[in-house]
């Protein structure tokens, strides 16, 4: 147990063990000295404090809400030795070359936040892209995309996305995002965004109001047209269906069933082998990649490949099954469960692994589970305590 | 002395150049200068780099402007003055000279 220290710099209070901050008091207190000199010495000691106090807010959790000595020694080192304006002997370059500070270091942790700084809603995107390094229009596709597959479920995953994960607030968290320092031009370019962002508020505001009318406006449109075509079509098929093509429908149907269920399998097996090992049939991950990230890659392939398989059964029996729709779906459903059981039945007698599995299957799921969202608490940062 | 110890030295005095050199580009925060710097020899720390912008804000080479940020306290940007841009471009002749001097002495 160690006696706590609420100390202030430069307006932000903060807990600091006893020992962190007798260094830290004497760190300023050399500052100090140093400066004693300097006509500006005011204003460079609290340009010192504010960026150790962004240093300091680094280290904080919801549940951490005090600095430990060693946190202050670490940020003591990264903020280096004061030196008077030039004239002392101390080398400026006299660091080690490479110094992690602002987390950038390529040894530091990535954590994942939302980023406000290019970002279309939120900044998920811009967080996450920063945090898998790369392109965040990827991203923005990956979601669009993902949102058309699960059928919109996946907006409501953005939406927890939005609430759950921390935005990057100083500039410490805003490396700590990308786990590099960034390069000239985006930091240019960042602070003149920064700027017209904050200018064009308001007219961004309106424009936001007209595009979202604009969209309703052509949901309903689009929906009618929609509705009224594929009505058209299946009318149309209908009255052109030949015994061939029902009979050719009436094999293909099979064939595809028993494609998405080889799919669908595939999908569980590897995706139980990466949730409990951590590699994905014997292939290991890259080392920079979290788990929770290799998963929902995994979900997306899978969705991917499936969802055409599923609309290419439905095509099947939608337009070559006429007025036997009903038989063909029927038939379709029946072979689908048929092989299913068959299927099942057949691993958990002759693979070990599936008979293992299914023996503890609550435990191993919660198992899976724990080690998927283990990932993802080790990737969200949790928030910072606001400095007030 | 030991070579790197030399360079040190040269690197030290360059760094103010360097600055203004950065600062000519936009107007940056102190965190952004020193992320430029870290990927380089110039690598520098706050504990330096303060002092050194006060100083150069007393030679009147650079100004600062208080502008909002997303959360936390308002942040100085620094900007060159029109003297640090004369200085700034003396500078850039003058390393033109020297390097073209020493090209061309010895082999």
């Amino acid at each position: 147990m160690n006696t706590v220290i609420i100390v202030n710099l430069n307006g932000n209070a903060f807990h600091i063990e006893e020992s962190g901050h007798v260094s830290l008091r004497a760190y300023l207190d050399g500052a100090g000295a140093q400066l004693r000199d300097n006509p500006d010495k005011g204003e460079i000691m609290a340009d010192l404090e504010q960026a150790i106090a962004d240093k300091c807010a680094h280290h904080l959790r919801p549940h951490k809400n005090v600095l430990t000595a060693a946190e202050i020694d670490g940020v003591i080192k990264e903020m280096g030795p004061v030196q008077s304006d030039g004239d002392d002997t101390r080398p400026a370059a006299d660091v080690p070359p490479r110094p992690s500070h602002a987390g950038g270091g390529s040894t530091a942790p990535r954590r994942l936040y939302q980023i406000r700084e290019g970002a279309m809603l939120s900044g998920v995107c811009t967080g996450i892209a920063a945090y898998l390094n790369v392109d965040v229009t990827v991203i923005r596709i990956a979601f669009v995309v993902l949102a058309l597959l699960t059928g919109g479920l996946w907006i409501i995953a953005y939406l927890v996305m939005m609430l759950v994960i921390p935005f990057a607030h100083t500039d410490e968290e805003r490396a700590a995002a990308t786990g590099a320092p960034f390069n000239a031009q985006e930091v240019i370019d960042r602070a003149k965004k920064h700027y017209s962002q904050f200018k064009n508020d308001r007219e961004w505001r309106q424009h936001w109001r007209q595009q979202r009318r604009e969209w309703r406006r052509r949901w309903h449109e689009g929906a009618y047209w929609w509705g009224h075509n594929l009505q058209r079509n299946v009318q149309q098929f209908s009255v052109h269906t030949s015994y061939f093509s029902q009979v050719f429908a009436g094999l293909m149907i099979p064939l595809f069933a028993l494609l998405s269920i080889v799919m669908f399998g595939l999908f569980i097996a590897a995706l139980v082998t990466l949730t409990t090992t951590g590699a994905i049939f014997g292939v290991s991950l890259a080392a920079s990649m979290p788990l929770w990230v290799a998963a929902m890659l995994l979900c997306l392939v899978y969705g991917l490949i499936a969802s055409p398989l599923h609309h290419v059964r439905r095509a099947i029996y939608m337009q070559r099954g006429g007025y036997h729709q009903a038989w063909f779906a029927a038939w379709d459903g029946l072979f689908s469960v048929g092989l299913i059981a068959v299927i099942g039945w057949f691993a958990y007698t002759h693979v070990p692994q599936v008979h293992a599995f299914s023996q503890h299957f609550p435990e191993n799921i919660q198992t899976m589970w724990n080690n998927v969202v283990e990932s993802f608490h080790h990737a969200v940062a949790a928030k910072p305590h606001e400095i007030t | 002395m030991e070579p790197e110890q030399k360079f040190v030295t040269i690197r030290k005095g360059l760094l103010e150049f360097l600055i203004l050199k950065i600062i000519s580009a936009d107007k940056v925060y102190v965190a952004d200068m020193m992320k430029l710097l870290a990927e380089t020899d110039f690598a520098t720390q706050e504990g330096t780099l303060y002092p050194l912008l006060s100083k150069m804000r007393r030679e009147q080479l650079v100004d600062y402007e208080w502008r909002e940020s997303d959360s936390g306290p308002p942040r100085k940007y620094y900007k060159l003055t029109a003297k640090g841009r004369s200085q700034l471009a003396e500078f850039k002749n003058y390393w033109e000279y020297l390097t073209t001097t020493i090209d061309k002495l010895g082999r």
